[in-house]
């Protein structure tokens, strides 16, 4: 082993490696024997090794002996490490059950914390949004915070107002319809980015008949289009724009500044 | 571990009557290395009984390319008696080493040796064993 530089342990380790090398599990012992492999020192241990074990295995041993062989009765089962425990693939198929029931309530948690009263009726009008061309909408030329009356002396449609983020935006042309439940919708089109705007009833509570109100502003996506809603007054106004939620960020940021 | 046949026999038996006792009262032995190693203290009690070798200090050759051929000449129970008549641990190491029944982590465990320990007992074990070899099997040069 003068031939090849080993550190004081690999020299230990080859000292005592096993005889058979499919009792050498293990891998610094692996690696020794593998770096001094061509050693003649190694060689001459091996050798002589070998002949030792040959000779011991041929020591005659009694038949009463050799026939009372311990039976696996007499070993208790292996106790399973918590590593291999974890392995068990009835462990492994409970722990992904349980990953996936986690992951699908939190899912359900922050799709529940982001939810808001009139959610459902904002995603149809993103739908709607998708599909309006702006010839559909009577032209008026305008400040979007102007329409509010607009909307009041012309359809009698009370707090359909522009909210101050959204209120400078110049205005292409707008409309009131009803609806597939019969509420008034009013549709603006604005310049700014083919931004439409979307003002509609908040969702009412069945029993009280009173607007469900909620504080801030919600997005909401649907189909590659992207919602901003907020609610006041009963009346919910949204701002609507093919892309994603940064874009329409800049827009609520200007209030908070 | 004994050189001698009866004194293994009965060792033999007493290992495993304790082992029968014990997974009688539901508490059977760990594992196959429990038999060993109580095998290895009886083997030890039963030594430390009859006549001690002794205490010599033992010569020591370097690990001969001729040393199988040396070894094939022996008898079996010769290389017994010399491993039997090995201080311990030396004797411990020896003899479950060259039983070829363990790997590495077995063999420290049944020994309870340290790793340095075993290396250290096993490498002068050989040498010892080659100069013994040497003066009870002489190399014939032609």
């Amino acid at each position: 082993m003068r031939d090849v530089s080993l550190s004081r342990r690999q020299r230990m380790l080859i000292q005592s490696a096993p005889i058979s090398d499919e009792r050498v599990n293990d891998r610094a012992m692996r690696a020794a024997l593998h770096r001094a492999r061509k050693t003649e020192e190694l060689a001459a241990q091996r050798n002589f090794d070998r002949a030792v074990a040959a000779l011991v295995r041929a020591i005659p041993i009694p038949a009463d002996i050799s026939e009372f062989v311990p039976s696996e009765t007499l070993i208790s089962p292996r106790r399973l490490t918590w590593k291999k425990q974890a392995r068990h693939p009835a462990f492994l198929a409970t722990a992904i059950a349980v990953a996936v029931i986690a992951a699908v309530s939190i899912f359900q948690v922050v799709e529940r914390v982001n939810r808001f009263p009139g959610e459902a009726t904002a995603r149809r009008l993103l739908t709607t949004a998708s599909s309006t061309h702006s010839m559909m909408l009577d032209p008026v030329k305008t400040d979007a915070g102007a329409l509010g009356d607009f909307f009041f002396m012309k359809d009698r449609l009370a707090h359909y107002d522009v909210p101050p983020e959204f209120a400078d935006l110049h205005t292409i042309g707008c409309r009131v319809f009803d609806d597939e439940e019969g509420q008034r919708i009013a549709q603006v089109w604005v310049v700014e980015k083919r931004m439409q705007f979307f003002l509609f009833p908040a969702e009412r509570d069945p029993k009280t008949g009173k607007a469900r109100e909620f504080s801030g502003w919600h997005y909401v996506d649907q189909e590659r289009w992207t919602g901003v809603v907020k609610e006041k007054n009963g009346v919910c106004f949204m701002a609507a724009l093919r892309g994603g939620e940064k874009d329409l960020a800049q827009y609520i940021s200007k209030s908070k500044d | 571990m004994v050189a001698d046949a009866r004194k293994a026999a009965e060792v033999f038996h007493a290992t495993l009557r304790d082992a029968a006792q014990q997974a009688a009262k539901n508490e059977p032995p760990s594992d196959r290395l429990w038999f060993f190693r109580d095998a290895r203290w009886r083997c030890l009690e039963a030594s430390d009984k009859g006549l001690q070798a002794e205490d010599i200090c033992l010569g020591e050759e370097e690990i001969s390319a001729l040393a199988p051929s040396q070894i094939k000449k022996l008898e079996p129970e010769q290389l017994a008696i010399w491993i039997s008549a090995a201080p311990d641990p030396q004797r411990t190491a020896l003899a479950l080493f060259y039983l070829d029944e363990f790997n590495h982590q077995e063999l420290l465990s049944i020994s309870e040796l340290k790793p340095p320990e075993l290396a250290k007992l096993l490498s002068e074990g050989r040498q010892q064993f080659q100069a013994w070899l040497n003066a009870t099997v002489p190399v014939v040069e032609i």
